[in-house]
């Protein structure tokens, strides 16, 4: 589970300060009652633009005539289900490391996934977790997971290896890949702990393809890292790599600097890591510290910068957050938003319809309009007129405790 | 750009990438003594920004409508993707300004045909108003795949390289290029499972794609004639794009065409162009994505 944990990828210090100001963009307001003029300043109306809009006014009434409709003879697309699963193998394969075998209860084959896919299983509790598949991607009858249990964490770890057995069943959604695995020429496969689980696929595939890789794998005690045999045999059955040594180096115990886990990185090569939070830090110090200074001004850079792959995980940990109150509308519902969630979660739960995408406040898409109450704004996206003008990035922003931000509500 | 095995990569996550790019000391011909080539492809700012931000209305009203759950994360991911290209995009509109190119006449129309022409109508019953969505959802799958199709392009095109183009603006056009390689099924997804009838797709891309190159000859007339560098001296033609292409600095115009008329093929899917792996390893070493990355 380590390497799932809800870490930012890098230490990241909260931007508070709006976004600089653009000289005319999506802060501008557009005159939309009179057609813009011509675009060389001559006094006439621009012809392509008045074209557009009377074509524009007739063709969106005319839309649900036949032909301009969904025939209503085609059935309602549905979402796809999800998977059912059976476990056919519960076992210890490393120290409170176990390796679940899951099947298809009727034995059919299960959809196809590459290396670096996730599954997420719900848990007889009702809790969600998601684990990297580390089986075989040519085995369509099976997937394979390997979890480490975490004491005193959420409880997902525990209730896999204390209360799943043989035979227990759970959904699943189908397999999706946050972590792909490109195949360049030559790789280096970078693993803390039981962050090796995508990576052994990867490792296999690179083997399949005949590519110059070598793995790392970094753990506390070489009692304590899953897979190292099944790894060696791996590495034993190809071609030896060209500069001597091994394809798997194990370092068990201590803390790996970034330079350490790099050492075998080829500068302009690919560079796949999955591991505790810290780890990956390190290794993007490293790796700007090989691929040397960013082209400073308009200098070209000297070669392609080495290729960085890890697994994104959407919102980093709220960092002193207090409990505050949502409004949906002057008089409307009131949604208490606890310290230790976001404004956006909370909104998602009540209408689950409310967009989103970047959970980190760069991206602008679950900008709300505020009423009422004073805001504390944590993104780096919206500009000082934004803020003035009331949008908001439920995402990360929040507000003092015992505020409560009324917000607008769009009728649907 | 790193040689990678082509292979289709099923199901990927979707999710937006944080980007910081440095725009002090652009040349106003990021192509070197190339005015043509740069202002063709210059086009891209003026019509992004507005275009990609309506890309984000169109599909926030069409999220309601989506039945499946996965896909529904994927229309996500792509909305945000989308809005960080708009801005991207809009700060080299700034930047161009900043030069003495006003690109104001220009993009006010773009806005004007993507917030009023295209954008949502008021009075219409329940039942128009989704399909309005829904034939919006079309224009857009329509344009996505020429965005997949330039996205590629940018990423295998060394003649840029060759021209000496500007190394930042081959990242931004690079790193756009790939994300819309990496995302290159989402609108085409979503429209089938809104609606699959073939005449609606077709619909997309036949008014669709000829309204976008004419307004990318228009934006190329208008740049060329903007530039205060230029005072009129160069002349857009058919002729001169032919030769720009010929030596790598655009599409080719005639693969362009067969791109756009693949479209239509009753089979069509979006992953049989361009490689997943090569965006998603370029975009693994992009510069602008490694910054923010690193910046906070």
């Amino acid at each position: 589970m380590t390497p799932r944990a809800k870490k930012p990828a890098a230490p990241r210090t909260r931007a508070t300060d709006p976004a600089p100001a653009l000289a005319f963009g999506r802060d501008a307001r557009h005159d939309l009652e009179n057609p813009p003029p011509d675009l060389y300043g001559r006094p006439q109306a621009d012809r392509l633009m008045a074209f557009l809009t009377r074509f524009g006014d007739a063709y969106s009434p005319a839309m649900g005539a036949p032909l301009l409709r969904r025939s209503p003879r085609r059935p309602e697309s549905r979402g796809r289900a999800p998977l059912t699963l059976v476990v056919t193998a519960h076992r210890p394969v490393a120290e409170e490391v176990v390796e679940l075998h899951l099947a298809d209860p009727a034995g059919a084959p299960l959809p196809a996934w590459q290396p670096g896919a996730h599954l997420r299983l719900t848990l007889p509790s009702g809790r969600q977790r998601h684990y990297s598949l580390c089986g075989d991607p040519a085995d369509r009858f099976g997937y394979r997971i390997a979890v480490r249990r975490i004491t005193g964490g959420g409880g997902g770890s525990v209730e896999i290896h204390d209360e799943l057995h043989l035979g227990a069943r759970l959904t699943a959604r189908r397999p999706r890949n946050g972590f792909a695995f490109c195949g360049e020429a030559q790789v280096l496969l970078v693993a803390g702990g039981i962050g090796i689980t995508p990576l052994l696929p990867m490792a296999r595939e690179a083997q399949r393809r005949g590519l110059d890789w070598h793995l790392v794998h970094a753990g506390r005690s070489r009692a304590s890292m899953p897979f190292t045999e099944e790894l060696t045999a791996l590495a034993a059955t190809g071609v030896p790599p060209a500069g001597g040594g091994g394809r798997v180096t194990l370092l068990a115990g201590g803390v790996p600097t970034g330079a350490e886990l790099l050492a075998r990185a080829v500068a302009g090569g690919a560079v796949y890591c999955c591991g505790p939070a810290p780890m990956l830090a390190a290794v993007q110090e490293a790796l700007d510290a090989l691929d040397g200074p960013p082209a400073s001004g308009r200098q070209a850079p000297r070669r392609r910068p080495t290729a960085l792959h890890f697994e994104r995980f959407g919102a980093a940990p709220i960092a002193d957050g207090r409990p505050f109150t949502l409004q949906l509308g002057p008089g409307g519902r009131t949604l208490p938003v606890p310290a230790d969630r976001s404004a956006l979660d909370v909104l998602r739960e009540a209408d689950p319809d409310q967009p989103y995408s970047c959970h980190q406040g760069f991206c602008g898409t679950c900008k709300v309009q505020l009423l009422a109450g004073t805001p504390e704004h944590r993104d780096r996206r919206l500009t000082a007129e934004e803020r003035a003008a009331g949008a908001l990035l439920p995402c990360v922003s929040r507000a003092a405790e015992g505020e409560t931000l009324v917000l607008e509500v769009e009728p649907r | 750009m790193p040689r990678t095995v082509p292979e289709v990569h099923t199901d990927l996550v979707l999710e937006p990438r944080d980007v910081h790019f440095d725009w002090t000391g652009l040349p106003l011909h990021w192509i070197p003594d190339e005015p043509f080539a740069t202002h063709t492809i210059n086009v891209l700012h003026l019509l992004l920004p507005e275009g990609e931000r309506w890309f984000v209305e169109v599909f926030k009203e069409a999220l309601p409508l989506v039945r499946d759950e996965q896909l529904r994360e994927e229309v996500l991911g792509f909305v945000g993707q989308e809005a960080i290209h708009a801005e991207a995009h809009q700060q080299v509109l700034d930047h161009l300004l900043a030069q003495g190119l006003d690109p104001r006449p220009y993009v006010r129309q773009i806005a004007w045909l993507f917030q009023r022409v295209l954008g949502p109508k008021p009075r219409l019953t329940a039942r128009r108003r989704r399909e309005n969505v829904i034939e919006r959802v079309a224009f857009v799958a329509a344009i996505e795949h020429f965005t997949a199709f330039l996205g590629n392009w940018a990423l295998n095109s060394p003649g840029l390289d060759r021209a000496g183009a500007d190394p930042t603006m081959l990242d931004l056009l690079r790193w756009h290029g790939a994300e819309e390689v990496e995302h290159r099924s989402v609108a085409f997804d979503l429209l089938v499972h809104l609606d699959p009838g073939y005449l609606r797709r077709v619909r997309g891309m036949l008014l669709g794609g000829p309204l976008l190159v004419h307004l990318w000859v228009r934006g190329v007339r208008f740049l060329l004639a903007a530039d205060p560098s230029l005072d009129g001296r160069v002349q857009p033609s058919w002729k001169a794009a032919w030769h720009v292409a010929r030596r790598g600095m655009l599409p080719d115009p005639v693969q362009s065409l067969r791109s756009g008329i693949r479209y239509l093929k009753p089979g069509y899917h979006p992953t049989q162009e361009g490689s997943s792996a090569q965006a998603l390893s370029y975009l693994a070493g992009s510069p602008a994505a490694r910054a923010a990355a690193g910046a906070h």
